[in-house]
């Protein structure tokens, strides 16, 4: 019993640190449509988890290519293994605007993202996990190194 | 008969929320002042039996009313109602002849029991007027419906931004400041044990390229060390800045009982410390009354040893104008300055009068 309240006290330990974490989480299903959507995911999207469970993610991020993510995250669905993505290779996956209005000069959030396999009870891969992290402090400083003339204009 | 009562706060909205707070069916006629001189004069012209004081207001602030009331003997019964919840400010006004002390924002059952508790008010006809008076409607149900409102937040909404800032909204975050900014000072005061000196909150609409011109204590800083933190959340984003002026870090590290010499990763760590306090309550009190959350990102460092211009510098295009409020610090008996600052976002500013709404509505 004292073993089970424990139990329960760390689940929800976790929910907490997943709902607060600052890294993006998304859970997709198989036909890429939203099942988990935590706090940094919503405050930076402005979409509330409600609006976006069971919403392709196509269609709700214009922005993503489509193509080309397809590709990676069926990769991910079929070889039970984690795919990347660095910001220097693409500057995004979700374009999220840049929330300090004086002290950041990027366009938008410059994103590491990371594409996780789910690996259910019975050993199949249905759904997968987007890990998004924020680098533009990183990839700001990296470009001002490479190009100050630039960043300068 | 009815009772006066004389409500004197410098904020509308706190005025407000205060005449809300007196309990149903009491018979009071009320009056308000904005500062504490008008307030000494209804006083003298009788409309204080019992008087709501707040501390932190321009003219005249509620100290210098509870001095007043005591040098020119005036008849009223003080209740503070602040922001200010440093245990040092509640004892202040006790001493200085204040009844009681009620914190920000007033909580009604409290307001009642006090009430009660002195004798201000009738036990007997509160039991009277509960049997008569319709019950109010529940919080619950309120906080259920704020949870119906849309949630879907437009991508962009500069278009529906004014030139100017709507004076009840810049009223409304100048009253949420002050009691966001009264939980954060009550932190700093606890962990260096000395009494905070707490500002009145600025708020303006400015153009992001006059930012510097914008403060009017930016002259007193040429020597900073700033860190700054973005936030985000349902629609509101910005940052905020912590500025300290270079030579309050001794007097700080001695504070916070830093062994050793004070170099710059020293310096920096008291920094850190200090934002770390100030800028997470205020931002946890400010959410929690405009019931939402906020993401904070890490913090970032701006600059050791500059002038605030260059910590203030902006090359951002994307931003024409920010909502700022800015926060001057002091701490009693040490020459210590530091400035909280946050920008919001242009387009944060729908989404902060929506939210700001619900506390808006009568």
């Amino acid at each position: 019993m004292l073993e089970q309240d424990d139990q329960l006290k760390e689940f929800y330990w976790y929910i907490d640190i997943l709902q607060n974490v600052d890294v993006g989480l998304a859970v997709l299903d198989k036909e890429y449509n939203i099942q988990l959507w935590n706090g940094f995911m919503e405050n930076h999207s402005g979409h509330h988890p409600n609006s976006t469970k069971d919403q392709n993610i196509f269609e709700l991020f214009s922005e993503i290519d489509e193509a080309r993510f397809r590709s990676k995250a069926e990769s991910v669905f079929l070889l039970q293994s984690s795919a990347f993505s660095s910001w220097e290779q693409r500057p995004y996956l979700f374009k999220f605007k840049t929330y300090r209005p004086i002290t950041c000069t990027a366009p938008h959030m410059y994103q590491n993202t990371t594409i996780i396999p789910l690996v259910s009870t019975t050993g199949e891969v249905n759904h997968i996990c987007i890990i998004v992290y924020d680098v533009t402090e990183e990839a700001m400083y990296k470009l001002r190194q490479e190009k100050p003339q630039a960043m300068s204009a | 008969m009815a009772t006066p009562v004389l409500i004197c706060d410098d904020s509308n909205m706190a005025r407000k929320q205060c005449a809300r707070s007196l309990p149903d069916g009491w018979p009071v006629d009320v009056s308000f002042a904005t500062n504490g001189e008008e307030g000494v004069e209804a006083i003298k012209e009788g409309k204080a039996e019992l008087l709501l004081l707040d501390l932190n207001m321009p003219v005249m602030d509620g100290y210098e009313v509870l001095e007043a009331i005591r040098a020119q003997d005036l008849e009223t019964m003080v209740v503070v109602i602040s922001g200010d919840i440093q245990p040092e400010a509640r004892s202040r006004v006790k001493q200085l002849g204040a009844i009681d002390f009620i914190k920000k924002p007033v909580d009604k059952e409290k307001l009642t029991g006090m009430l009660l508790e002195y004798g201000i008010i009738d036990a007997e006809l509160m039991k009277a007027v509960e049997e008569t008076v319709a019950p109010e409607p529940k919080p619950e149900k309120k906080a259920a419906e704020k949870k119906a409102a849309p949630k879907e937040l437009p991508a962009s909404a500069n278009d529906s931004v004014p030139s100017e800032l709507d004076p009840l909204l810049r009223d409304c975050l100048q009253e949420l400041s002050n009691v966001a900014m009264g939980q954060a000072g009550d932190m700093l005061a606890r962990l260096l044990k000395v009494f905070v000196e707490l500002p009145i909150p600025n708020v303006n609409l400015i153009e992001v390229s006059e930012l510097c011109m914008a403060f009017a204590s930016v002259e007193d800083f040429h020597e900073t060390s700033g860190v700054c933190q973005g936030f985000i959340g349902s629609g509101i984003s910005g940052e905020a800045l912590l500025i300290l002026n270079d030579s309050s870090f001794g007097d700080m590290a001695a504070l916070l009982n830093y062994k050793g010499q004070l170099d710059d990763s020293a310096e920096l760590e008291v920094l850190m410390d200090i934002s770390n306090i100030l800028v997470g309550a205020y931002l946890k009190g400010l959410a929690e009354q405009l019931d939402l959350h906020f993401s904070r990102g890490a913090p970032v460092v701006l600059g050791q040893h500059c002038d605030v211009t260059q910590l203030l510098e902006t090359k951002n295009q994307a931003w024409n104008r920010t909502l700022a409020i800015e926060l001057s610090y002091a701490i009693e008996d040490y020459p210590i300055k530091c400035d909280l600052l946050l920008f919001f976002t242009e387009d944060s500013i729908p989404h902060l009068t929506h939210h700001a709404s619900y506390l808006l509505d009568d």
